[in-house]
C-alpha cells in the first residue's frame, strides 16, 4: 500500500477535504429536493454549514464528566470511523488498498449505527431508548444484504481488495448486488420509508432526543458523512469505469454521490414511513433475495 | 420489559393538549390511560355571564377549525327557544359555509395523518388544497377561522355571487379527486401504515356512543344530516359513506368519500340558492325554557343544550362535543397496537382538545 497515496485518500479526496463540504451540500440537496417535491422553495446551500455553526456555538446543560466524554465521544468516533471509511473508498483505478481492506470498508460503515444505538441508550430517555432499540433490529435488518451483497462482489472478483471489487466483477453479479446496496442506503441513511429510528412524531428524535448544542451539531456532521461515505461507495461500485485519468474519476464519482443523493430524496418525498415489521420483511425478500442471488451467481460463475 | 411511554402532553404528532400513557411490552401497547382538560377555558360558564348576542361569538371560539357549527348550532338551540323561522336563503347560506367547514376541516386530518405517517408531500398537497377551501371561505365571510356568519334568526352575510364559488368548489373536487385521493386509496406505503390497525368493531362503536366518521368507518349509519335534518339538508341529495373494516385506513376512505359527498351538497346548494331576506328581526327577545339542537360537525355529532330564564343571559349553556365522546374509543383501539401507530390511531378519530377542554 502507497502511504502517500492513503494520506492523499483520507485527507484530500475522498477524505476530509472532500468529505467535510460535500457532507452539508448532500444534506442540502436533500433537503432541497424534498422541498421541491412539496412544492416548498427549500433552504439556500449554506443552511446545513449555518446549522452546524450555530449548534457549536450553543451553550448546553452541563453534564457530569463522564456524561459529557462519552457523549462528545460517540459523534466524534461515528464521524471519525466514517472519513477513514471515506478513505478506503475506490476511486481510482491505480489506487492499490490493502487485501481485506472491504471488510474494514464494511466494519467502518456499521459503526456510526452502533454509536447511535450507545448515544440512545446513554441518553436514559425512554424515547433515546426505543430510537436505539429500533437502530439495533434496524441495522442487523439493513446489513445482512448489504455484507451479502459485497461478499457476492467480492467472490466474483476473487479479492477483497475494494479495487478489484469495484472493477472486476462479473455484469450479471454487479448489478443485483449493487441494486441490493443501493436498496439497503434509505435504512442506512434513517430516510423514508425506513425513518422509524428519528421518526418524529412516534419518538421525537429517537436516539439523540436529549442531544443539543455541539453534540448534536456533531451528529450532524456525523450524519452528513454517512451520506457522503455511501452514496460514494455505491457510486464506486455502479461506475465501475476508471479512465485512470484522476480528475474524470472524481467526476464521476462525486456525479454518481449527488444523482443517488436525488434518487434517495425523491424516492424519502414520494412514501410514508414503514414499521419495524415491514421495513424486516423488505428488507428479508427484496434486500437478501437480490444479496442472495448476486451471491448464488457469483459462485457459479467463479 | 414493560414499561410506560408518555405521549404528550405536548406531542409532535398533534400540538394539542392531550396526555395517553402507553403501558408497552417491547413495542407493544398493552393498556392505555387517556388525560384530557390540560386547558379547561370555561366557555360555557363564561357564556353564562353574557348576553345572547355576546354568547354567539364566544361559542364560536369553542373550536378554531369547526368553529361555525358551534355557533350555528347554539343559534339553532336559541331559534328553538323563541320560536324565530328562518329564511331559506339563510338556511343555504348555513349550509355553504358548514359544508365548506367540513372541507377544510376533512383536508386538516389528511393533512396530519400523512404527517404522522412520515408523508410529508402528501401533507403539503392536502395543505395547500386547504388553503384554497380556506380562502373560499375568507371571501364569504372576511375570515379564514371564526366566520361570523350566525345569528339568532338567520345570517350576518350573504352570498353575492354563487356561480363563483361553485366553480372553485368544482376546482377543489378535482384536486382532491386528482391528488390526495389516489395517494391515500392506491399507495402502498400509506395502506401498510393504515390497514388492519386501531380496528373498531360496530358493536363497540354503538356501545359506546360513536359518533361521525368514527362511527361511520365501523358501519353504524349514524349522521344527524340525514337522522334529523336541519337548515336546507332535508332537500339536498346526498348519501353517507359508510364502511365496515373499522380501522384506520376505514376511516380515511369514509373521510375522502365525505369530501365528495361534500362538494356534491355544495354544488347543489350554491346552484339552487333561493331569494329573499337572510335573517328575522335584529333583535330576538329569548323567552325562559329550555331547547336542544344538534348538528353534524366534521367529527360527528355536535349537542347544545340551552336554558334561559327569561333574561338577557343564558341560565345553563352545555356542550357536548364529538371528540369527548369519541376519545375514550381509542385506549380500547390502542390495546395490543404497535407504538409506532398509536399516533395515527390517535388522530383517525380526528380529536380535537380545542373543544373537548372548552
Amino acid at each position: 500500500m502507497n502511504i502517500g497515496r492513503a494520506l492523499v485518500g483520507l485527507l484530500v479526496f475522498p477524505g476530509l477535504l472532500y468529505a467535510l463540504p460535500a457532507a452539508w451540500l448532500m444534506l442540502w440537496i436533500e433537503r432541497k429536493a424534498r422541498a421541491r417535491m412539496q412544492g416548498r422553495i427549500g433552504p439556500p446551500f449554506y443552511q446545513p454549514f449555518f446549522d452546524f455553526v450555530k449548534l457549536m456555538a450553543k451553550r448546553t446543560v452541563p453534564l457530569p464528566l463522564f456524561d459529557a466524554v462519552l457523549t462528545a465521544g460517540l459523534p466524534i468516533l461515528a464521524g471519525s470511523s466514517l472519513l477513514v471509511a471515506l478513505g478506503l473508498l475506490p476511486v481510482f483505478a491505480g489506487q492499490g488498498g490493502f487485501a481485506g481492506d472491504a471488510v474494514l470498508l464494511v466494519a467502518l460503515l456499521e459503526v456510526p449505527a452502533l454509536m447511535a444505538v450507545l448515544a440512545g441508550f446513554a441518553s436514559r430517555s425512554i424515547f433515546g431508548q426505543l430510537g436505539s432499540a429500533r437502530e439495533a433490529v434496524l441495522s442487523i435488518v439493513s446489513s445482512l444484504p448489504f455484507i451479502a451483497a459485497v461478499l457476492a462482489l467480492a467472490v466474483s472478483a476473487h479479492s477483497l481488495r475494494l479495487v478489484d471489487i469495484a472493477a472486476r466483477p462479473a455484469a450479471a453479479v454487479r448489478w443485483p448486488a449493487v441494486l441490493a446496496i443501493v436498496l439497503c442506503l434509505p435504512l442506512k441513511l434513517r430516510i423514508n420509508p425506513f425513518s422509524l429510528v428519528n421518526a418524529e412524531q412516534e419518538i421525537y428524535s429517537g436516539p439523540l432526543t436529549e442531544y443539543a448544542g455541539p453534540r448534536l451539531a456533531l451528529w450532524d456532521l456525523a450524519h452528513g458523512l454517512e451520506w457522503v461515505a455511501l452514496t460514494g461507495l455505491a457510486a464506486c461500485l455502479v461506475l465501475p469505469l476508471r479512465s485512470g485519468r484522476p480528475a474524470r474519476d472524481v467526476a464521476l464519482t462525486i456525479a454518481g454521490s449527488l444523482g443517488l443523493v436525488v434518487l434517495l430524496a425523491v424516492t424519502a418525498s414520494g412514501t410514508a414511513r414503514l414499521k419495524v415489521r415491514q421495513a424486516g420483511g423488505f428488507y428479508w425478500s427484496w434486500g437478501l433475495g437480490l444479496a442472495a442471488a448476486a451471491l448464488v451467481l457469483a459462485i457459479i460463475l467463479k | 420489559m414493560s414499561y410506560t411511554v408518555p405521549l404528550g402532553p405536548y406531542h409532535p404528532a398533534l400540538e394539542e393538549p392531550c396526555r395517553i400513557d402507553l403501558d408497552c411490552e417491547g413495542e407493544t401497547v398493552r393498556g392505555a390511560e387517556i388525560r384530557l382538560k390540560f386547558n379547561f377555558r370555561g366557555v360555557e360558564w363564561l357564556a353564562e355571564r353574557k348576553n345572547f348576542i355576546q354568547a354567539v361569538a364566544l361559542i364560536e371560539r369553542v373550536c378554531g377549525i369547526c368553529s361555525n357549527v358551534h355557533a350555528m348550532t347554539f343559534c339553532r338551540a336559541l331559534e328553538t327557544l323563541a320560536g324565530v323561522d328562518v329564511p331559506e336563503r339563510a338556511r343555504h347560506i348555513r349550509l355553504v359555509v358548514a359544508e365548506l367547514e367540513r372541507v377544510t376541516s376533512h383536508l386538516l386530518w389528511t393533512g396530519l395523518a400523512a404527517e404522522i405517517m412520515g408523508f410529508q408531500t402528501l401533507f403539503m398537497a392536502c395543505f395547500a388544497l386547504r388553503e384554497r377551501a380556506m380562502d373560499v371561505l375568507e371571501g364569504l365571510s372576511g375570515n379564514r377561522v371564526n366566520y361570523g356568519m350566525n345569528r339568532v334568526g338567520g345570517v350576518t352575510r350573504d352570498i353575492a355571487d354563487p356561480g363563483a364559488i361553485r366553480s372553485e368548489v368544482l376546482r377543489l373536487r378535482e384536486e382532491t379527486l386528482k391528488k390526495i385521493a389516489p395517494v391515500f386509496l392506491d399507495d402502498r406505503t400509506v395502506r401498510a401504515r393504515c390497514a388492519g390497525i386501531g380496528v373498531l368493531s360496530g358493536d363497540l362503536a354503538r356501545a359506546w356512543g360513536a359518533v361521525g366518521p368514527t362511527a361511520r368507518a365501523s358501519g353504524v349509519p349514524q349522521d344527524i344530516r340525514k337522522a334529523a335534518p336541519y337548515e336546507a339538508y332535508g332537500r339536498l341529495d346526498f348519501h353517507v359513506p359508510l364502511e365496515t373494516a373499522g380501522d384506520v385506513n376505514a376511516r380515511v376512505v369514509v373521510r375522502l368519500l365525505e369530501l365528495i359527498e361534500t362538494y356534491g351538497l355544495l354544488e347543489q346548494a350554491l346552484g339552487t340558492m333561493p331569494g329573499g331576506p337572510l335573517a328575522g328581526p335584529e333583535f330576538v327577545e329569548i323567552p325562559a325554557g329550555e331547547a336542544t339542537a344538534r348538528s353534524e360537525a366534521p367529527r360527528g355529532e355536535c349537542f347544545y343544550y340551552v336554558a334561559a330564564g327569561g333574561a338577557e343571559a343564558p341560565l345553563r349553556v352545555k356542550i357536548r362535543t364529538p371528540s369527548f365522546v369519541n376519545m375514550p374509543l381509542v385506549a380500547a383501539m390502542v390495546r395490543g397496537a404497535n407504538l409506532a401507530d398509536v399516533p395515527l390511531i390517535n388522530a383517525s378519530i380526528d380529536p380535537c382538545y380545542s373543544c373537548t377542554c372548552r
